[in-house]
């Protein structure tokens, strides 16, 4: 029997796979007839082999993955911190209620503030270095953590906890073996839009503000009229975006919504 | 030797900013061993009494002993058995009824033995490592019972545990838990607006009058066991007790309709 549903599983990676090959060569083949077609000039729009090209180009000279490992790099830096405080400042606004109800506020309106709107703040405050870049990212996402942190636990059903207090559990030990679990699938889907906020921050960041990473050499194609290079560039945000949200974050949520039987309505 | 006792017990509730009292000084005594069914209409009180018990809530004023000593916080010596949807999704089965011996700092081996016996006690030796998604409203029930049970409490609270059940399992169920109580001395207060059930479980059956609540009379039910919900002789307990409700489901539509 399981070995029928490993079967079923590994069919239904194929057909996603296939569907998502097929996906792309439809594109790619509309691509190369508008480019035939000759609307625009090479210049504004190049066929997708000399993108190719410039793909190849950069992954040889080393500065694609040198930009991806720096981009990635700060981005795990800030986020650490990002999701380090945010959770911190949520658990507070938890337990002082008026402030936390303030705050939460206060964040919601800061959520939909656009990272971009941060750079020249910024700039101006810490500097045009590493930190200010970080400094964006953070400023984008960390509203996002706090108030998933907020939520998630005034959320959580108090048959839960009353049911934990029942049987002996309170202050840290219901914190950490009933709050934190009950709270987990819906932390999660916060997450995973803080690190849609962190994305696109530091994409932004990097344009305006580095002079290294993926949104450097994005900005860098513009200024060389080099649109092969821009478009190479935005594939691989676009990539990089997609792998971490499929492969790692919605992986990471269905595990848990397994395990809770959230998708097991009945 | 009484067990728990209920002195004056006064509890108000804010409905729309007008204070509706829901418990009107009730007053009982819990020798220990007995089995107390608490039956009156919905919304009486009587969840909100065994919550106070529970130490979930405070009352406005009188007080609750446990063997003899004043009570107002939870603790897992009255561990309760709500009504459902009061196990942990995130847990296995066993850990759902480990939880509570793993808070209070019992190692691990011992935590296996105990959970173990009670699991073979509710028949769930199989579904040992299943998450509750995975089980039926009656053996998420079962666990619920195990999860209380395991933490060996002065006194089992039960909160319309079986109201969700389909009545087959509900029968089958009736008859375990007799049969747990004889076995275990176990002293328990069963809430539960069903009369059979409390006629089947009860030896006192405590009927709550409608609201401001009171406890309006108690019927002894003194009768062989394990009671089987088609025991004819049970009959004269449950229409006595239906006499002295059925004024009062009256008196509470009357209530609804003004």
């Amino acid at each position: 029997m399981t070995k029928d549903i490993q079967l079923k599983k590994s069919h239904r990676n194929f057909d996603d796979a296939a569907n998502a090959a097929l996906l792309i060569a439809v594109f790619t083949g509309i691509w190369q007839i508008v480019f035939m077609l000759g609307i625009w000039p090479t210049i504004s729009l190049p066929s997708p082999f000399m993108v190719a090209g410039t793909f190849a180009k950069i992954i040889a000279n080393g500065s694609l993955s040198q930009s991806i490992g720096i981009t990635i790099g700060r981005l795990l830096g800030a986020f650490a911190i990002s999701i380090t405080l945010g959770t911190l400042i949520g658990f507070a606004m938890v337990k002082f209620k008026g402030f936390g109800k303030t705050l939460n506020s206060f964040s919601a309106g800061l959520l939909s503030f656009p990272s971009i709107a941060w750079v020249p703040f910024s700039i101006l405050l810490i500097g045009f270095n590493e930190f200010g870049i970080m400094f964006v990212v953070i400023m984008s996402s960390i509203f996002s953590i706090m108030i998933s942190t907020y939520s998630s636990i005034r959320n959580i059903p108090s048959i839960y906890l009353d049911a934990a207090k029942n049987i002996g559990a309170k202050g840290f030990s219901l914190f950490r073996y009933v709050t934190i679990p009950a709270a987990t699938p819906s932390l999660i889907i916060g997450l995973r839009q803080a690190w849609s906020f962190a994305w696109h921050a530091i994409i932004g960041a990097e344009i305006l503000m580095s002079i290294v990473g993926l949104g450097h050499i994005l900005s860098v194609g513009r200024e060389f009229l080099d649109m092969s290079q821009v478009i190479a560039s935005m594939v691989t945000i676009f990539v990089i975006g997609l792998l971490v949200d499929r492969f790692l974050l919605h992986k990471m949520e269905d595990r848990i919504r397994r395990k809770w039987g959230l998708d097991h309505h009945r | 030797m009484t067990k728990l006792q209920a002195k004056n017990i006064v509890k108000h509730f804010d409905h729309n900013g007008n204070s509706v009292t829901a418990l009107d000084g009730i007053d009982l005594n819990v020798e220990e061993g007995d089995f107390v069914c608490i039956v009156g209409p919905s919304g009486c009180g009587k969840s909100t009494f065994l919550n106070i018990v529970a130490g979930l809530e405070t009352p406005d004023s009188g007080e609750i002993l446990l063997n003899g000593k004043p009570i107002s916080t939870p603790g897992p010596d009255r561990t309760m058995v709500f009504q459902e949807g009061a196990l942990f999704p995130w847990l296995k089965v066993i850990d759902n009824i480990e939880f509570g011996l793993k808070i209070a700092g019992i190692p691990q081996g011992e935590r296996r033995e105990i959970s173990q016996r009670y699991l073979d006690m509710m028949q769930l030796t199989k579904f040992a490592d299943s998450y509750t998604y995975q089980l039926s409203t009656g053996m998420k029930q079962r666990v619920a019972i195990a999860r209380a049970l395991a933490m060996d409490p002065e006194i089992l609270l039960m909160d319309e545990p079986f109201a969700a059940l389909d009545s087959q399992t509900r029968d089958l169920l009736l008859v375990e838990l007799q049969l747990i109580w004889e076995r275990t001395k176990k002293t328990i207060i069963f809430v539960t607006h069903n009369i059979s059930e409390s006629v089947i479980l009860g030896n006192k059956v405590e009927i709550f009058k409608n609201r401001p609540s009171k406890i309006k009379k108690e019927v002894i039910i003194d009768y062989r066991r394990p009671r089987l919900a088609e025991d004819e002789n049970l009959q004269k307990y449950y229409h006595q007790i239906l006499d002295e409700l059925k004024s009062e489901v009256i008196a509470q539509s009357k209530d609804e309709i003004q």
